[in-house]
């Protein structure tokens, strides 16, 4: 999970909300979620500017749907399976493809199934994304398995820095105060896996995160919720 | 338009509902409304009501319409069968079709169709009360539930009508202007550069007449547009 400290999209205290089109007055350069007409930087989500490090980023507080990118840590279910592929779902427009010779295992051709059934979930890095719109996922990096047990709660991507708070600190007094192990995918798909009352407690103070996301005051309320 | 009437539909510059020729009916816009759409709308203009959903990016289909170098926008307009005094058939029809195509060619002339490649981008308008300018009402509320969607687009798209009546030019007509009313023109414009995305005629202007319609329709946009953004910051709680 080695994405937790590198989320820093609310941690600006001067945030400003735009809206697709807003004219940004900048000097740095283009980042995400902008455009350029005329020479100039445009908004191009809904969401908040940030002028940080030398680039003009506008981070996206709505949407359900996941751009994958490589490198990026994710949850994925199993929804098809082929003689030589799986089709995987990861919360983007389209299903993602894990072949296996990116699976770790030694599959006989057609036999798929037997490692990873439909339902079936796995923690995977998206190792490629082709200009097509096309991605990859892969099994064979780091700490990337096939998940037993628990279970997934699906929230919006743009929610996921908010659920792991500023260093961590949300996700860790979830994990802390219900006992229970998470792994968050950057495309919104978590899994939780603990005893049946934890894996619910953790559960709704997720969801009660993705539904609040933009509120103020949102760590004192989670930390009510995990005090009961 | 066409129809005849004994009513005065202005009379000392007033008009029936007592707005001025240059007033605009109130609009009430609110974002985020249905929990399964992507994103979504509910817009209140005049008697009008409309509701508007977002769905995708997803995967397009049927497959012989995906574009390989970007996303279409399928933008599907229905009336409600209680949406009108008279019980209208439920179901796409002629009129429904002609919206549906116009909205999404309108679209995807803001919306970055070109960083979804063989995607859809659906969008689905739903009007339950029906009270003339009901495409200005659902293009305007599609494009908030656009913006509520978190799709990238170059900007929203307001979209209003003017027309004339009793030899007078006005800004967006009610039901009883339309019906007896000599013209109709709604216009959907890109506030930040001017472009028109949209725009239709029934009836008949002389040309100094059609710009002076142009000149109220598009001021008439610009106030939606303002709406359009409060709507969107009441819902993300403005600048934090």
């Amino acid at each position: 999970m080695g994405k937790e400290s590198s989320d820093k999209s609310d941690s600006v205290s001067s945030r400003k909300l735009v809206l697709p089109g807003d004219l940004l007055e900048t000097k740095s350069k283009p980042g995400h979620g902008i455009f350029r007409r005329d020479g100039r930087v445009h908004a191009s989500v809904l969401g908040y500017s940030s002028d940080q490090s030398g680039y003009m980023n506008v981070n996206a507080i709505t949407g359900r749907s996941y751009t994958p990118k490589v490198g990026d840590k994710i949850v994925a279910i199993c929804v098809e399976t082929a003689p030589s592929v799986w089709r995987m779902d990861i919360g983007a427009s389209f299903n993602s493809t894990l072949h296996h010779s990116e699976s770790g295992w030694k599959v006989p051709f057609g036999d798929t199934a037997r490692f990873l059934a439909i339902g079936d979930a796995i923690w995977a890095e998206v190792f490629m994304v082709d200009a097509a719109g096309s991605h990859q996922i892969s099994l064979k990096k780091d700490d990337c398995r096939k998940l037993y047990s628990g279970t997934i709660v699906k929230i919006g991507p743009t929610n996921v820095p908010r659920v792991i708070g500023k260093q961590g600190s949300m996700i860790t007094a979830i994990r802390e105060k219900t006992q229970t192990r998470i792994l968050i995918g950057q495309n919104g798909h978590i899994w939780i896996d603990g005893k049946g009352n934890d894996i619910a407690t953790a559960q709704k103070a997720i969801e009660m995160i993705d539904n609040e996301a933009n509120s103020k005051g949102l760590t004192k309320k989670i930390e009510k919720l995990l005090e009961k | 338009m066409a129809g005849q009437t004994d009513m005065e539909l202005i009379k000392d510059g007033v008009r029936l509902d007592g707005r001025k020729a240059d007033e605009l009916r109130e609009v009430k816009i609110v974002a985020g409304v249905l929990d399964n759409a992507n994103g979504s709308c509910y817009l209140e203009w005049g008697n009008n009501k409309v509701y508007a959903g977002v769905f995708g990016p997803m995967e397009c289909h049927p497959r012989h319409k995906q574009k390989a170098d970007r996303a279409i926008v399928q933008a599907r307009y229905t009336m409600a069968p209680f949406s009108v005094n008279d019980r209208k058939r439920p179901g796409y029809d002629r009129r429904s079709s002609e919206i549906s195509y116009i909205v999404s060619q309108a679209f995807e002339k803001v919306v970055m169709v070109e960083e979804f490649p063989k995607a859809s981008i659906r969008v689905d308008m739903q009007v339950v009360e029906a009270h003339a300018g009901t495409r200005c009402a659902a293009l305007t509320a599609a494009s908030v539930a656009l913006a509520d969607a978190g799709i990238p687009m170059r900007d929203m798209i307001p979209s209003c009508a003017s027309g004339k009546v009793n030899d007078v030019v006005v800004l967006d007509l009610n039901k009883e202007e339309d019906n007896y009313g000599q013209a109709d023109l709604p216009l959907a414009i890109i506030p930040s550069t001017g472009e028109v995305v949209l725009l239709q005629l029934d009836g008949h202007l002389t040309p100094d007449e059609f710009e002076q319609a142009l000149d109220l329709a598009t001021s008439g946009c610009m106030d939606l547009y303002k709406k359009m953004r409060l709507a969107l910051e009441n819902r993300y709680g403005g600048s934090a």
